[in-house]
């Protein structure tokens, strides 16, 4: 199996004593202890503004419900450049110049695809997605 | 100004045929500005004792609406099959698994955009940090 760790490290002097948090893991098939995640697919792209986009498409039943993870980075550097995530049309959140976001991803049905929207300008994206496996659409 | 860092490695030396390692670091800011996050809930645990249920872990209303708010999530539980549900809104965004942790932007886009949580089993426990625009 592939053994690939996500460490999460959150340094934060808002709290006093100030917060040190560390947590790593292992990305592991939905259920298991043994048997990790052992396909990624990862990208780099420009989102322009004005249209929603699907930066992953749900439609794939063999990752329906499992333990797939993630990854976005905002590499845009002005500080009022953002992107909105929605699921199935759900806003989630926004994901401004230089923030990152790791999450679980269950692809629950045909429709929860990951989406995508840039405001303010062009925006640079980098995505990471680990999962169980992926079915390739003939062509 | 409150300073607060979140940073991702994300390693693998048998995924690919070439390493994998990337870090990334992000200084949690608010909106449009290069200003720190000043508001947190601190770091916290929900044990849901009470069977099955769906548990509203923040509720949209409570908070400023399409703003930077970052969640912390992380699944303490060590059965490898015992996981959380999390929903947004009523729509599933992942399965987080015994062990697994996400970061999570948030907006609270309106007032029906609860963070809810469903454990797979009774007596699990969650640990969470909401960073507050």
């Amino acid at each position: 199996m592939a053994t690939t760790t996500a460490n999460c490290t959150i340094n934060s002097d808002l709290l006093q004593p100030n917060l040190n948090a560390s947590k790593t893991s292992i990305l592991m098939k939905g259920g298991t202890s043994s048997d990790g995640l052992e396909f990624m697919d990862m990208g780099y792209i420009e989102v322009a503004t004005g249209t929603n986009f699907d930066l992953l498409n749900a439609d794939n039943a063999l990752n329906k419900d499992k333990a797939n993870k993630v990854y976005i980075s905002n590499e845009s550097t002005d500080e009022t450049y953002y992107v909105i995530i929605t699921i199935d049309a759900t806003v989630i959140g926004r994901l401004y110049a230089g923030d990152w976001m790791f999450i679980p991803w269950g692809a629950e049905d045909a429709n929860a695809d990951i989406e995508i929207q840039a405001y303010t300008g062009t925006n640079k994206i980098t995505y990471a997605y680990f999962h169980e496996n992926r079915t390739l659409t003939s062509a | 100004m409150a300073t607060t860092t979140a940073t991702i490695t994300l390693a693998s030396t048998d995924l690919l045929s070439d390493e994998l390692n990337l870090t990334s670091s992000a200084t949690l800011t608010a909106a449009d500005t290069s200003t720190g996050i000043t508001n947190t809930s601190g770091l916290s645990r929900k044990t849901v004792t009470g069977g099955h249920g769906q548990y509203t872990l923040f509720d949209g209303s409570d908070y400023t609406a399409d703003k930077a708010h970052k969640l912390y999530l992380k699944n303490i539980s060590t059965t490898a099959a015992e996981f959380f549900l999390i929903t947004v809104n009523s729509e599933d965004i992942g399965r987080l698994y015994a062990g697994d942790w996400a970061l999570i932007p948030w907006s609270a886009h309106d007032n029906d955009c609860d963070i809810k949580i469903d454990p797979s089993a009774n007596d699990m426990t969650l640990e969470y940090m909401l960073f507050v625009d």
